[in-house]
C-alpha cells in the first residue's frame, strides 16, 4: 500500500448546496468531479492522508481579518463561515500536529476579498486565507507568515489586507493584469510605506506554461522565501492557470501544478479559483494532494494532455527569464515609498476605488497608515459604498507600538464625534478588542 | 424454525430459534483446519432434536474466506487492471499475475484512450501458460462504464473457470479497493465453492431441505447461490453476527454502544436510531481496503486472555494475548484471572488466578488484589477511550453540504450493551466507568448465533445517471439503460428502489418487510459554456440490516 512521506490532512468541502447562481462558475457542480476522482483514486486510503470536515468560523474570527459593513451577518452567509472554517481547520491540523501538511479543498474562495467588505467581488466575500492567517496569529502566536498565491488572477484582496503588514510576505504569480481581471498585480505594487517589499507581484504573459511558472518559482519566489524566513508558508492554490480553464489564458498542466507544489513545500494550501471543473480540477487537485503528501505524481496527468499543445512559446520563455532577473533585484531593494499615495504629516495617504463585480458595488476609500517607524502602523480607512453613508475603519495592528495604539483610539473617538460617519469599527489587536458603533 | 451457526475463531455456536423462542443451542471448539467438521458437530447435536424437516432456514456465518485470505491459502489469480493516468497502479499489485493494461476511462465514463487488446491477450496467454484459471478484471471508473471489464471478460473467459469483474460488487468509487475486492473474490472462489458443496451435502445427509444463507460483514445475509459468485462478501461476518444478535435480543431504539468482549479483543459497534452503523468505505482485510460492505466496528486488543503487565509502574492489559488464563492452566495472569481475584468471576481454578497475580504483584512491590483492581480498571478505561474515539470519528466524518454541516445528526450513545465471555464479570466495572447505562443481555453467550439465525438479506444499489450522455447505470445490479434529457432525480430514486426489489426477486429471496431506503440522492446541473447541458444524478439505496420481526419478540429479553 502507498504511504505518504508527509502526513496530509485534506479538508474537503465541496458545498454541494451552494452556488452564486445556477450557471455561475461557482456552482454546486464545481468540485463534483474532483470528489469523484479523489475517491476513485483512493486518495484517502493512502496511509497518512486523511479527510477532515471544516470547522465553522465565527464572527470574531472574521472581524480579525475584515472590516465588514454594515456588519458580518449582512455580508456573510454560512457558506463563507464554513469555507473560512475549512481553512482554519487546515491550520489547526498543522499547528496541533495532527498532520504535517494540510489542504483546505473548500469553496467559496476568498482571495479577492479585501480589508473592507461591503459585498462580493471576484466570487469572493471573505478572504479565507486571511481569516486563517489571523487565526494562526491569534490562537497559535505565529509571527512571520508567507502567502504564495498561484491563482491565475491577482490576489488583490489578500494583497490589500496585508499591504501594510511587514510580517506577512505576500507573493502573487498571475496572468498579467493588463489582460485579465482584476487588472492589478504589477511589480510596482510593493506594499505600504511601512511594509515595502512584503508584497511581491509576478505578472506572467498569457500562454505561460509549466516551464515559465517553475522558472519564476525557482528564481524569484524561493529566493524571496529564503530571505524572509517565514515560520509557515501558505499556498493560495488557485487552479485557473490550467490550459483548459475557460476564463483564463495560461498553459499550466497538472504535472506543472504537482511540481510547483512539491518545490514550494507549503505547509498549508487553500483552494482558490479553477473553473475547468471536468478537464483540470480532478487531475490538478490529485496532483497537489499527492505532491503535498510526498507521494509520486509522475503518472498524474489529464487524459487529453498533449505536451505539444501546452508547450510554451520561445518568446515567453525569454521574457520570463529576463523578467525573473529584474524582479528579484527590484523586490529585494524596493524604493522607499510606494508609487501611488502622498505623505500628510505622520500619515501616508492613498485614494482607492474598488469595484465589486459580483455584487455591482462601487466603493471609494481614503486609506491612511501611520508612519511611526516602529511598527506596521495604525491604519485608518474611510469607506463609502455607492451612495451609502461613509464608514470609518481603524486597525491597530498586531505588535503595534504604544503611540500607534493611542493614535488609533484617538482617531476612533474623534470619528464618532465628528458626525462624518454613519458606522465605525475599531480593531485593536494588542488590546484584543473589536468595537462597532452605529452613529 | 431457523437455524443459525457462527463459526468463530475459537468456538462454533449454533442455535435453533422458533416462534416460541430459543429452542436449542450447541457450542463446539472450532477445528481451524476443517471448519466443516465443526459445523457437522453442532448440526449433529441440534438437528435430530428439532427434526430436520422443521428447519426452514439455515444461516451460516463462517470464517472460511477470511482465514483463506489472511493465511494466504488461496489460488493464484490472473489480474487485469486498466488504470490510465493517476496514482501508480503498482500500489495495488496483488499476487504473481498482476498486469496493468493500457486504456483509460474518465470520471464521466468516457473512454479517453482505447484498451490495449494486444497487451491483454499477451497477459492472458502468460496466465494460461502458468496454469492460472481464475481471473479478476478491473477498470478505473468501471462503475461509470463497464466496457473494458466486459471486453476483458470475453477475452479471458474461454480459458477460465471463473472470472470476476470489478463493477459487479458496487457502484462505489475506489479503484484500489475494487482491485483488491475482485482479486480476493477470485482467489477464494474455488475453496469457498468446495465448502459450499460440502455444507449442502451435509445438510442433505441430515435430511434438511432448509434454504441456506451466508452472513456478510454488514449484518445481512445472501443466499448460498449468490455467495458462490461473491464469496469475498462472506469475510468478517463474525463481529456482524454478534451485533445482529444484540439487536435481536434487545430492542435497541436509542443511540447505543455494543461491546463484544472476547478472548483476545473487544469489538465495538455503534447503533444510531436503532440501526447498526455501516462503514462508509468498506472492510479492510490483510491490510488491504476493499469494497465489501461492513458494519462500522473497532477492535482493540483487550479480552479475557489479554496478558497483564507492568511497564514503568503502569498496569497494562493486552494487547498481547498470552492466554489461556492461569485459572485455565495458562502461564501468565490475564484479565480473566484479575476478574477471578476481584470476585467478579468464578472461572476454573481461582486459586491459580490468585497465585499468578500475587506473584506478579510481588515483583513490583504491590499486592495481588490491588494489581487485579488496577488491571480491571486499565481494561475498562481503554475500552471507554476507544468508544469515545469511535463515536468522535463517526461524528467528525466529512459531510459535503452546508445543511449537513450545520444540521447533521450526531450520535450520542445512551446505552452500552455488553456481550461475550467476560461480559457478566465485567459489567459492574463497566457500569462504573461509563456514564451511559450498561446492560448485559441474558443470552449473551450465544447472541452471535442468534444474530446469524435471524439476520435478513441486505443489498445496496448505487445508481449513476448522466443525462447529457443519456445513460443510467446500476453497476452492482448489472443494470444499464438509456435515459433522455428529462430524466430526473425522482425517477432515479424510483428506478434504484425498483431494481433493488427486482434483484431480490431474481435471487428468489423476496422480502416483503424489507425496507428499501434511499440514503443518498443528489442531482447536479451540468453546465458547459454557461448552458445547462444535462444532469449528473447519483442515488444510493439499500436494504438495511435487520432481524426478522416475528422472531425478535421470541428471543427478546429484558435489557
Ligand atoms: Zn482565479
Ligand atoms: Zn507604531
Amino acid at each position: 500500500m502507498l504511504k505518504a512521506r508527509n502526513s496530509l490532512g485534506v479538508v474537503f468541502f465541496p458545498a454541494f448546496d451552494w452556488a452564486i447562481s445556477p450557471t455561475h462558475p461557482e456552482r454546486q457542480e464545481r468540485l463534483l468531479y474532483t470528489q469523484d476522482q479523489l475517491r476513485e483514486e483512493g486518495l484517502f486510503d493512502v496511509a497518512g492522508i486523511r479527510e477532515y470536515k471544516p470547522d465553522l468560523a465565527r464572527v470574531p474570527d472574521v472581524d480579525l481579518a475584515h472590516f465588514t459593513f454594515p456588519d458580518v451577518e449582512h455580508v456573510v452567509t454560512n457558506s463563507h463561515l464554513v469555507s473560512a472554517g475549512g481553512a482554519m481547520r487546515a491550520a489547526r491540523l498543522v499547528m496541533e500536529r495532527e498532520a504535517e501538511r494540510a489542504f483546505a479543498l473548500v469553496r467559496p474562495p476568498g482571495h479577492h476579498a479585501m480589508s473592507v467588505v461591503h459585498g462580493t467581488r471576484g466570487f469572493c466575500t471573505i478572504n479565507i486565507e486571511a481569516v486563517m492567517v489571523e487565526y494562526l496569529r491569534e490562537r497559535y502566536g505565529v509571527r512571520r507568515i508567507a502567502i504564495v498565491d498561484t491563482d491565475c488572477h491577482h490576489g488583490d484582496g489578500t494583497q490589500d489586507i496585508y499591504w501594510h503588514d511587514p510580517d506577512v510576505l505576500f507573493i502573487s504569480m498571475h496572468q498579467d493584469g493588463r489582460t485579465i481581471y482584476p487588472g492589478t498585480g504589477f511589480p510596482y505594487e510593493l506594499g505600504g510605506p511601512t511594509a515595502m517589499g512584503a508584497t511581491c507581484n509576478i505578472p506572467l504573459l498569457p500562454g505561460t506554461g509549466d516551464q515559465g511558472f517553475l522558472h519564476m518559482l525557482d528564481h524569484v519566489v524561493m529566493p524571496l522565501l529564503e530571505r524572509f524566513k517565514p515560520e509557515i508558508v501558505i499556498n493560495s492554490a488557485g487552479q485557473d492557470n490550467h490550459f483548459s480553464d475557460p476564463i483564463t489564458n495560461m498553459a499550466f498542466s497538472a504535472q506543472g501544478y504537482a511540481e510547483l507544489t512539491r518545490r514550494l513545500g507549503a505547509q498549508i494550501a487553500v483552494l482558490e479559483g479553477g473553473y475547468s471543473i471536468q478537464g483540470a480540477l480532478p487531475y490538478v487537485n490529485l496532483g497537489i494532494c499527492l505532491a503535498m503528501a510526498g507521494v509520486d505524481t509522475s503518472n498524474v496527468r489529464e487524459p487529453d494532455f498533449d505536451p505539444e499543445r501546452v508547450k510554451q512559446e520561445k518568446r515567453i520563455t525569454e521574457y520570463t527569464e529576463s523578467l525573473a532577473d529584474q524582479l528579484l533585484e527590484y523586490f529585494t531593494a524596493p524604493p522607499a515609498l510606494p508609487k501611488h499615495g502622498r505623505v500628510e504629516g505622520e500619515w501616508f495617504v492613498r485614494d482607492k476605488e474598488i469595484h465589486y463585480d459580483t455584487d455591482s458595488i462601487f466603493e471609494r476609500q481614503l486609506e491612511k497608515v501611520r508612519m511611526c517607524g516602529e511598527c506596521g502602523g495604525t491604519v485608518v480607512i474611510e469607506s463609502r459604498a455607492g451612495s451609502d453613508p461613509v464608514c470609518l475603519a481603524v486597525r491597530i495592528p498586531v505588535g503595534a507600538c504604544p503611540e500607534c495604539v493611542k493614535k488609533g483610539h484617538e482617531v476612533f473617538e474623534l470619528g464618532q464625534r465628528s458626525r462624518n460617519y454613519r458606522r465605525a469599527m475599531l480593531v485593536d489587536r494588542p488590546g484584543k478588542s473589536v468595537k462597532r458603533v452605529l452613529i | 424454525m431457523l437455524l443459525g451457526i457462527d463459526v468463530g475463531g475459537t468456538h462454533t455456536d449454533a442455535v435453533l430459534v422458533g416462534a416460541e423462542g430459543l429452542l436449542a443451542w450447541a457450542k463446539a471448539k472450532t477445528n481451524r483446519t476443517d471448519l466443516l467438521s465443526s459445523i457437522r458437530e453442532v448440526l449433529g447435536r441440534i438437528v435430530p432434536e428439532a427434526g430436520a424437516g422443521r428447519i426452514s432456514r439455515l444461516n451460516l456465518s463462517t470464517t472460511l474466506s477470511t482465514n483463506a485470505i489472511v493465511e494466504g491459502l488461496t489460488e493464484p489469480v490472473g489480474v487485469f487492471v486498466v488504470s490510465g493516468p493517476g496514482i501508480d497502479p503498482a500500489a495495488y499489485s496483488i499476487g504473481e499475475h498482476y498486469r496493468v493494461i493500457p486504456g483509460c476511462t474518465d470520471h464521466r465514463g468516457r473512454i479517453t484512450s482505447h484498451l490495449d487488446l494486444a497487451a491483454a491477450r499477451e497477459h492472458a496467454g502468460a496466465c494460461r501458460r502458468a496454469g492460472v484459471s481464475v481471473y479478476a478484471c478491473v477498470g478505473k471508473f468501471s462503475p461509470r462504464n463497464t466496457d473494458f471489464e466486459e471486453t476483458l471478460k470475453e477475452l479471458v473467459h474461454p480459458q477460465a473457470d471463473f472470472v470476476t469483474l470489478g463493477h459487479e460488487f458496487s457502484g462505489q468509487l475506489g479503484f484500489g479497493r475494487r482491485v483488491h475486492t475482485a482479486a480476493f473474490n477470485a482467489a477464494v472462489w474455488r475453496v469457498f465453492n468446495r465448502f459450499a458443496d460440502a455444507v449442502q451435502r451435509c445438510a442433505v445427509s441430515l435430511g434438511m431441505s432448509a434454504r441456506v444463507n451466508i452472513l456478510k460483514a454488514d449484518g445481512g445475509t445472501m443466499p448460498l447461490s449468490m455467495s458462490r459468485m461473491f464469496p469475498v462478501e462472506s469475510i468478517l461476518s463474525g463481529p456482524a453476527a454478534s451485533v445482529m444478535g444484540i439487536m435481536a435480543v434487545c430492542d435497541i431504539q436509542e443511540d447505543s454502544v455494543i461491546l463484544d468482549i472476547g478472548g483476545t479483543t473487544t469489538d465495538i459497534a455503534l447503533f444510531a436510531d436503532g440501526a447498526p452503523l455501516t462503514s462508509p468505505e468498506g472492510a479492510v482485510i490483510s491490510g488491504r481496503p476493499t469494497l465489501v460492505r461492513a458494519l462500522k466496528t473497532r477492535s482493540i486488543g483487550i479480552g479475557g486472555d489479554s496478558a497483564i503487565s507492568l511497564v514503568d509502574g503502569q498496569v497494562r492489559v493486552g494487547p498481547r494475548r498470552l492466554g489461556p488464563a492461569m485459572c485455565e492452566g495458562g502461564q501468565t495472569p490475564t484479565l480473566t484471572d484479575a476478574l477471578n481475584v476481584l470476585g467478579a468471576a468464578d472461572l476454573g481454578d481461582t486459586a491459580a488466578s490468585r497465585r499468578g497475580l500475587n506473584e506478579l504483584a510481588a515483583k513490583h512491590n504491590t499486592d495481588g488484589p490491588t494489581l487485579a483492581q488496577d488491571a480491571a480498571l486499565a481494561a475498562v478505561t481503554s475500552i471507554r477511550a476507544a468508544v469515545i474515539d469511535l463515536t468522535r470519528s463517526v461524528n467528525d466524518r466529512p459531510v459535503y453540504t452546508i445543511y449537513e454541516l450545520l444540521e447533521g445528526k450526531r450520535v450520542t450513545p445512551k446505552r452500552v450493551y455488553v456481550m461475550g465471555g467476560p461480559a457478566r464479570a465485567m459489567s459492574g466495572l463497566l457500569a462504573e466507568a461509563f456514564p451511559e447505562e450498561v446492560f448485559v443481555p441474558e443470552s449473551y453467550a450465544v447472541a452471535n448465533a442468534i444474530g446469524a439465525a435471524l439476520s435478513r438479506p441486505t443489498l445496496s444499489a448505487e445508481l449513476f445517471a448522466d443525462t447529457q450522455r443519456g445513460r443510467m447505470l446500476i453497476p452492482g445490479l448489472d443494470v444499464e439503460e438509456s435515459v433522455n434529457g428529462s430524466y430526473k432525480l425522482e425517477q432515479a430514486e424510483a428506478d434504484a428502489a425498483r431494481h433493488l426489489r427486482g434483484y431480490l426477486e431474481h435471487l428468489r429471496i423476496p422480502d416483503p418487510d424489507a425496507l428499501v431506503e434511499t440514503v443518498e440522492a443528489q442531482s447536479f446541473n451540468m453546465v458547459e459554456d454557461d448552458m445547462l447541458v444535462g444532469r449528473s444524478i447519483r442515488v444510493k439505496c439499500q436494504i438495511r440490516p435487520g432481524v426478522l420481526p416475528g422472531y425478535r419478540k421470541a428471543v427478546g429479553c429484558r435489557c
